[in-house]
């Protein structure tokens, strides 16, 4: 036995010292091209139908185009995006993942606050420096600046602007009951009423993922505090109170839009539900974001809708704003093993013709300027492009101490909430916020 | 003395089979514990690779006693024993009772058995999906079943306390096959003899129950009692799957859930504050184990009197 073994250890030998001799002979014939080794890519996104539909079809090509690369593209809730980011990264599990526009910045009249997730993910070092990448250049400097850079380096590209302070109506209705497109708070008022009369829904909303019962409600704050940043700093310094004279029309207002306005029943709605249930027909308006747009045309094509900003002002002058932030952006893990792949993936995506077929796709307000406002969405937006303003949810950070309630919600008022006298609600949302005030005195 | 596993080295025979489940407990339990513990003193945000600074007892200070925030934690704690109180009463009567029923000689029980039980092996996500079916304000089942009394509810999406009590309504739907589960293994321990002695003695079946049933159904009593607390106690799932972050809904430990990883405010940029959401761990570990105790001291002590 052990001389068998011992033969054949030999032999194995003898056969790798033949093989070594070979060596040299083998060099002299046509180099061969080494493959390139198989990637697996994980891209992770957050739930936004036309989006989704577009990254798979995008992937698709990409993997055409570079057979080595396999795009694992996971989805989530967009509620859930920061927490599956955090734990996808902290655990290396993610190579480029999808990150809204950088926001809700301590300012220098901010005390003791946190700093917000993406900054946090900086400074632990997981997000990649993009500075010097040739893409980043394809998309408008001030974009790159305020909202995917800090402590100026590039961590982020975004993709683009959206508004959530308009409202879709349903051109149809409108003429059918003709009732005119309201350009101010008393014609949103008699409109639905019109409506209500003729028993028709006057607004529906995705209220189940809770924030968008009450986004239509940015328009009314936009449209009695223009000055959203200025708005952030007055309730910090105290020149600013949610139950002074001004704040108190806008929850009056609020308490219409939440009691009389919102359908009944909307707080069932899921959020993708409601760009569906809106082009079903039956309903007059929908308070919604830009982003909805392609979710209505897919629901039903044929379907004719226009966009108008919020009139939450008796003063049509006041209600031209369009208040919104930077969307989806994307980003790459520091620690990628795949960063090539992740670079060339984000590179391939900027390309001005891949970005426009997004921008289509999504109905993002472009933020590379060689794109073009091709969609619907776009064309009802362009009139007020030169008034588009960042809104107020993403200045605000509550102080340390501040109650539940220290925010600006129609969702506080009955049906949803438990309140119905908006002034003895905004005393206590005022209350809430002042707490924190004195909290970090 | 005479040492089962023998003698010399060999007695270490049962420390060392002892190894591998105790490993398992410090790594998987005790371990995160009291790593919980220790950030609850700290700034930590949960990301690898972010600095952590020791802030003292700061966490804690915040969460109980800063400004009206403190205020709503307090208010979250008492939800929580609200919820428990609730959840425990219903959840525990109704699984007796159903136990009780199914454990007769009826016809098609194990089928019983089964539909009560099959809530229990769903997820969370399915278990609050299926809720949310059946309580969708526009045209859902019981929507419907209120249209013909002509009233509405926004029920999940509408006034906190009754949002409140549709997710203790689910949390009961969704364990009570547990809790029957365990009271029915216990009526099945209990000997027919005591019921034939009963029977021949002309005792009702409410003497029978007051006098065999419950006193004999003490262990599996004091089981589900102790899981029903401690469960409901902890409940945070089913709050994030039915009702997200709402006002006048949070019990704590969702506020757990939400505080540490970022979603407390409704704004995707939330910080993850997992050192502050760790002092709020340790505080509802705290309720969990004065309650615990105090619960298990009372139970052992009626074992003992009632059996012995």
């Amino acid at each position: 036995m052990k001389k068998t073994l011992f033969s054949l250890l030999a032999l194995v030998v003898i056969a790798s010292l033949s093989l070594a001799a070979c060596g040299p002979a083998a060099t002299q014939g046509p180099a061969a091209t080494p493959a390139p080794a198989a990637v697996t890519l994980k891209v992770l996104v957050h739930q936004n139908p036309p989006m989704v539909a577009f990254m798979e079809a995008f992937n698709k090509t990409f993997q055409e185009k570079h057979p080595n690369i396999t795009v694992d593209m996971s989805v989530v809730n967009a509620g859930d995006l920061s927490t599956v980011s955090q734990t996808r990264l902290a655990a290396n599990d993610v190579d480029v993942v999808d990150i809204f526009g950088f926001a809700n910045a301590a300012q220098p009249y901010m005390k003791k606050v946190d700093a917000p997730n993406w900054q946090q993910l900086i400074e632990a070092g997981l997000l990649m420096d993009l500075s010097d990448q040739a893409f980043i250049k394809n998309y408008d400097e001030a974009t790159i600046k305020d909202a995917g850079s800090y402590n100026g380096k590039v961590y982020a590209i975004n993709l683009g602007r959206v508004s959530y302070s308009g409202i879709y109506y349903n051109k149809d209705l409108f003429a059918a009951n003709n009732v005119k497109v309201p350009t101010t708070w008393s014609e949103l008022v008699a409109a639905c009423e019109a409506f209500k009369a003729a028993n028709i829904a006057c607004m529906t909303a995705g209220g189940k993922d809770g924030w968008p019962i009450f986004v239509g409600a940015y328009g009314l704050i936009g449209a009695i505090y223009p000055d959203q940043a200025g708005l952030v700093e007055g309730l910090w310094n105290g020149t600013i109170k949610w139950n002074d004279a001004k704040s108190l029309e806008m929850w009056e207002k609020m308490q219409i839009y939440a009691r009389d306005m919102i359908e009944p029943g909307a707080s069932g709605i899921p959020g993708d539900g409601a760009p569906g249930r809106f082009a079903s027909g039956t309903i007059a308006m929908y308070p919604g974001g830009t982003w909805n747009a392609p979710a209505i045309d897919e629901a039903k094509p044929s379907f004719k809708w226009g966009f108008i900003p919020f009139p939450g002002s008796d003063n049509a002058e006041d209600n031209k704003y369009l208040f919104g932030k930077y969307d989806q952006g994307w980003a790459v893990a520091a620690n990628t093993p795949n960063k090539e792949a992740a670079l060339l993936y984000l590179s391939e995506f900027s390309e001005p013709a891949n970005y426009q077929a997004f921008a289509n796709a999504v109905g993002f307000i472009p933020t590379q300027p060689t794109a073009k406002l091709d969609t619907a969405i776009g064309a009802e937006v362009a009139p007020y492009l030169a008034n588009f303003r960042v809104g107020y949810e993403q200045y605000w950070i509550a102080p340390k101490g501040a109650g539940q309630f220290a925010n600006p919600w129609a969702s506080y008022f009955k049906p949803y909430g438990t309140d119905d006298d908006p002034q003895v609600l905004a005393d206590k949302v005022q209350a809430d916020l002042q707490a924190g005030l004195d909290a970090v005195k | 003395m005479n040492y089962h596993f023998g003698r010399g080295w060999a007695r270490w025979t049962p420390f060392l089979l002892l190894l591998p489940g105790l490993a398992a407990y410090f790594v998987i339990a005790l371990g995160p514990s009291l790593a919980t513990a220790v950030y609850s003193f700290t700034d930590a945000s949960g990301l690898k690779g972010a600095p952590v600074r020791w802030v003292g007892f700061d966490n804690y200070q915040e969460f109980l006693f800063m400004g009206r925030a403190s205020v709503d934690n307090l208010n979250a704690l008492g939800r929580t024993l609200v919820f428990c109180f609730f959840v425990t009463v219903i959840q525990f009567g109704l699984g007796l009772f159903v136990a009780v029923i199914i454990n007769q000689n009826l016809k098609g029980r194990n089928i019983f058995r089964t539909l009560y039980f099959m809530p229990v092996i769903l997820g969370a996500v399915i278990q609050g999906l299926i809720w949310s079916l059946f309580l969708y304000p526009l045209g859902g089942p019981l929507a419907r079943v209120l249209e013909l009394f002509g009233t509405r509810s926004e029920f999940l999406g509408g006034q906190p306390v009754e949002a409140f009590a549709w997710v203790i309504v689910v949390q009961i739907w969704a364990n009570m096959g547990t809790t029957m589960i365990i009271f029915l293994s216990g009526l099945q321990t209990i000997s027919t003899d005591y019921y034939e002695a009963a029977r021949i003695d002309g005792a009702s079946p409410w003497q029978v129950f007051t006098n065999i049933t419950w006193p004999l159904l003490t262990p599996s009593v004091n089981t589900n009692l102790t899981l029903n607390i401690i469960g409901s106690l902890q409940a945070w799932q089913l709050f994030l799957v039915l009702l997200g972050y709402r006002n006048g809904t949070q019990v704590l430990g969702y506020l757990i859930y939400a505080t540490g990883f970022g979603q407390t405010s409704g704004s995707v940029t939330s910080s993850f504050r997992q050192g502050y959401a760790a002092a709020a761990s340790i505080v509802l570990f705290l309720l969990v184990l004065v309650i615990g105790t105090v619960v298990q001291n009372v139970l052992r002590r009626r074992e003992a009197r009632i059996l012995g």
